[in-house]
């Protein structure tokens, strides 16, 4: 190598030297955006703790569950989450997620709680679906308590010939607070279990 | 017998004004206890959004805001009671529960403040430090690297001058 050549080198490896002690004092002055991408997990886990063994033949008056509903936060920093229970029947509509669009109906229980980055919430859910009534083929919800607090839902639904049953679904939508808006939006988030009122 | 009537006339309209003004009463009462528990959970709703705001604008300025987070979290549970006690009809549990919301987050906001001001303190003195720390480093690499090199400039010119010519015979 002639001089001019070390001369290169010997500048280049400088340079390096600089910018290595230099970057501990950019990286505090610039953010440097976070490439993984953000959401959250929402899932429902059967009395096992599995995903299995979740109730389906349900009569008026048994206690079901419980069941567990859990959320993790992949969100980048901490989020304020509520986690709305509802009961449909099969013509009421459920969340479009593709829309960002919940469910229309009212909520009957909810959890509320704030999880930091990688943090896990889960909670079990116990349930007895009260007043069952049947008549020809119809049959009637008057009421469900859920975690010991007792809601009047009055749902009907229709027998169902292809599955063979008088089908309803609890579901669970999470929804995320917006310190923006200063309200929660739906997340685009939902869970549910189908259940197979029987006669007792 | 005309008075009998009158008299008889006279107290059951005494007792049908007594029950309309008892179920009206007791109508007013309902509405104003549920109106009572839906502005204690409006009141205590916005207590927990400021207290969120304030605890993420902590955690962004890089404070620890687990201890708030935890009791955001209690905050937010007695608030979902409050809500699922005024679903119910339960108005008195869900102005406990709102009341409780607004008593567990109290002092959150205010401690998020002083976190993050203590934290934006922390991270300029940090700054500050790691700024010095760079200016003194990059000085001292210029520094060797101007000297190192007129130090390798100089042996690289005395090993080339030390060099002898190199003979090469000429056979043909």
């Amino acid at each position: 190598m002639n001089l001019e050549e070390y001369k290169s080198v010997f500048a280049v490896t400088v340079l390096g030297l600089i910018l290595v002690t230099a970057f501990p004092t950019v990286s505090l002055v610039l953010p440097f955006p976070r490439s993984e991408e953000r959401f959250s997990e929402l899932w429902l886990l059967g009395s096992d703790h599995m995903a299995e063994g979740y109730p389906f033949n349900v009569r008026g008056g048994e206690l079901q569950g419980p069941i567990y509903v859990g959320v993790c936060n992949h969100m980048g920093c901490p989020q304020y989450y509520v986690v709305y229970v509802k009961l449909r029947n099969q013509t009421q509509p459920l969340p479009n997620a593709t829309v960002s669009e919940p469910s229309p109906l009212s909520p009957l229980y909810e959890f509320q709680f704030s999880l930091a980055d990688g943090e896990t919430w889960e909670t079990p859910v116990s349930f007895i679906v009260e007043d069952v009534s049947f008549e020809g083929n119809s049959s009637f919800v008057a009421g469900i308590s859920i975690n010991d607090y007792v809601f009047s839902v009055d749902l009907f639904s229709s027998w169902d010939s292809q599955q063979n049953g008088f089908y309803y679904q609890l579901f669970f939508e999470v929804w995320l607070y917006s310190g923006d808006l200063q309200v929660f939006q739906f997340h685009d988030r939902f869970v549910g279990i189908w259940l197979n009122m029987t006669r007792t | 017998m005309d008075e009998v009537s009158g008299l008889r006339a006279v107290a059951v309209l005494f007792v049908l004004f007594a029950l309309v003004s008892s179920v009206f009463v007791s109508c007013i009462k309902g509405s104003d206890a549920e109106d009572v528990a839906l502005s204690a959970i409006a009141s205590a709703e916005s207590a927990m959004g400021l207290a969120y705001d304030a605890v993420l604008e902590a955690e962004k300025a890089g404070a620890n805001v687990s201890g708030l987070l935890d009791a955001l979290n209690e905050g937010a549970e007695a608030l979902s009671k409050a809500y699922i006690s005024n679903r119910v009809g339960n108005f008195d549990n869900a102005i406990y529960f709102a009341d409780l919301c607004g008593d567990l987050i109290g002092g959150v906001e205010a401690e998020a403040n002083e976190l993050r001001d203590a934290a934006a303190v922390d991270r300029n003195q940090r700054l500050l430090l790691t700024s010095f720390g760079s200016v003194l480093a990059v000085v001292c690499i210029f520094c060797g690297g101007f000297f190192g090199w007129r130090f390798f400039k100089s042996r690289y010119h005395r090993r080339a001058l030390k060099m002898k010519p190199e003979v090469a015979s000429n056979e043909s």
